[in-house]
């Protein structure tokens, strides 16, 4: 594998290069040892298939798996490739069954993916038939490790992963507890792109909060971040996982309603026609107005203003990702606030005043890379990586390098 | 919305006659701006109290609201262009918007519905030319005091499923 022979520069985290964005070899190796080894992939929310029967599909590295619920309290994710030939079984994207049709020879599997059915299994007038050596025991779909957090599903390749919480560690967990705190919640709909560039790219435009008002003029233009902000960024001991939050500025109490955007806007020249834009009710637990957190290696939670979202992230080679967002809210929302969040909605997906900088800017980062693989990316900003010495600014790379801190251990480099 | 998903009532000969020929010059006209990158120009095809959306297809056949593009104001729309215009950051491109099948759906006094569908290209510098978007555009249009034509909602419902990474200008 090339990825071995690969020299990692040696001055460590601070220089990435970039055959970690092309290599072909590697993203196979990534494959295995990140998206099917011993980590927690999102596989969806459980408000998304609320009664027995109904499932979803979607896609864990470049897997499809279908994650249905069995039974009122259980909830599975099987590969969603028939034992016999390997068909896809099911090919619409949510729906409701009584069991698991593969479409080919009608092989069937009942919804914890046991296999229950072979056609002509005794043969035909005494004649054909499966092999008695043929164990349908062993025929069943292929079942991964399931765990549902607060009403998020994860789901593992590996029965070596440790709980979702101890896997994501307590440093994190109250940034995922204030957006998944057990209120049920209402799925409000999804966007889905593909974006021309490595998904380890949008990991680190995540943990990147040197990008956030430079980037993105829109956020310090109408004055919801300015650069002098506080931050709070944490990481788990790996690495691998990292939040972001800007800390509230002097005046908490700006913060905590309609005022905080006059209060932080930078140029009052600069008027929104129609504030409803971004105008913002607090409603989460704690004074930040913004939290991130990514969940290595497949997910980013995002709660901004009055939107909250999930982005999911599909590979699809060394050079593409799909992403896909889910937005949500809470089942108790009143209408005014549904609103509000769908509004809110306009700064983020493939369309969004926000992030679509992020979607353009990976794509002019990645073009330049297969041409020139063993030149490296520099990041110098700022003290440490995982054990983070200036965990309060914004003038930072640490989370980056945090990640690659992990991402060598993992992918021996 | 159930007006605009079950249309039932089929305008008149008369009436489509009557006004068929300014609707399909207001579309062109519509059109037009935005191809020729006059965005400063699509804010006025609607009235100031409005609503455009681009919405999947897969949130709009199960009831969620979710949008990938939503003004819900003229003022609105300006700072989408504005921010088009002044904030956003994204390769240059060319924007070129096909529709067909323009049909009036309903005309009830100075309101009208209008079904199109509607193919969106674009092209990036030394990139061929790819599709973005494809869908059905559901319209809501007033005949205002001064004899012009204005949108009063516009709802485009893509079933691009796959996004080619962004989507930057309106359709």
């Amino acid at each position: 594998m090339s990825a071995v022979t690969r020299h990692w520069p040696d001055a460590g985290e601070t220089r990435v290069p970039y055959w970690v964005y092309t290599d072909k070899d590697l993203y196979q190796s990534e494959l295995e040892r990140i998206w099917y080894g011993e980590h927690w992939l999102y596989a969806g929310l459980e408000a998304e298939i609320p009664t027995v029967g109904s499932y979803r599909t979607t896609t864990l590295g470049e897997r499809s798996v279908i994650v249905l619920r069995n039974a009122p309290n259980e909830i599975s994710v099987l590969e969603n490739r028939c034992r016999h030939r390997g068909v896809t079984i099911c090919q619409a994207r949510s729906g409701k069954l009584d069991n698991i049709t593969c479409p080919y020879h009608q092989w069937s599997y009942a919804l914890d993916g046991t296999l229950q059915g072979v056609p002509f299994r005794r043969g035909i007038k005494g004649k054909g038939g499966m092999s008695p050596e043929f164990s349908p025991s062993d025929h069943s779909l292929v079942r991964l490790k399931v765990e549902v957090v607060n009403g998020v599903i994860w789901a593992s390749f590996s029965d070596k992963t440790p709980p979702f919480r101890e896997y994501f560690s307590e440093r994190l967990w109250h940034s995922y507890e204030r957006m998944f705190s057990g209120r049920k919640l209402r799925i409000e709909g999804y966007t889905r792109q593909t974006i021309p560039a490595n998904w380890k790219l949008i990991v680190e435009n995540f943990r990147d909060p040197y990008h956030a008002g430079l980037l993105h003029v829109f956020l310090p233009t109408f004055g919801l971040f300015r650069p002098d902000q506080g931050l709070e960024l944490r990481m788990d001991e790996t690495g691998r996982h990292g939040s972001i939050m800007p800390v509230p500025g002097h005046d908490p109490k700006a913060h905590s309603g309609n005022d905080f955007l006059r209060e932080t806007a930078h140029d009052q020249s600069f008027k929104l026609a129609d504030r409803r834009l971004v105008e913002a009710v607090h409603e989460l637990k704690g004074e930040e107005t913004v939290s991130t957190s990514t969940v290595f290696p497949s997910v980013i939670f995002l709660q901004q203003i009055n939107s909250l979202q999930v982005r999911q992230i599909i590979p699809r080679g060394p050079e593409e990702f799909e992403l896909i967002f889910t937005f949500f809210g809470f089942e108790d929302d009143d209408e005014e606030m549904r609103q509000r969040r769908i509004r809110h909605g306009n700064l983020f997906g493939p369309a969004g005043l926000v992030t679509v900088d992020d979607f353009e800017v990976l794509p002019m980062a990645q073009s330049t890379y297969r041409a020139a693989e063993n030149e490296e990316s520099v990041l110098m900003m700022g003290q440490g990586g995982r054990i983070n010495s200036d965990a309060g600014s914004l003038a930072t790379e640490s989370p980056i390098r945090g990640f690659y801190q992990y991402y060598r251990e993992v992918m021996e480099l | 919305m159930t007006a605009l998903a079950n249309p039932v009532a089929v305008p008149s000969r008369e009436d489509v006659r009557a006004v068929y020929e300014d609707v399909r010059a207001f579309y062109d006209a519509y059109f037009e701006a935005l191809d020729e990158d006059r965005l400063e120009e699509w804010a006025d095809f609607f009235v100031e109290e409005c609503r455009y959306r681009i919405i999947p297809r897969e949130n709009y056949e199960a009831g969620q609201k979710a949008c990938i593009m939503q003004g819900d104001s003229k003022g609105m729309l300006t700072d989408r262009v504005r921010a088009i215009r002044s904030t956003q950051v994204y390769a240059p491109r060319y924007c070129r918007r096909f529709y067909s099948g323009l049909r009036l759906v309903n005309k009830t006094g100075r309101q009208l519905q209008t079904r199109q569908n509607l193919l969106v290209v674009h092209t990036l510098v030394s990139q061929p030319s790819r599709i973005l978007g494809c869908g059905a555009a559901h319209d809501r249009l007033i005949l205002t005091d001064g004899g012009l034509l204005k949108l009063v909602e516009r709802t485009i419902i893509l079933d691009t499923e796959m996004i080619d990474n962004t989507i930057i200008y309106p359709f």
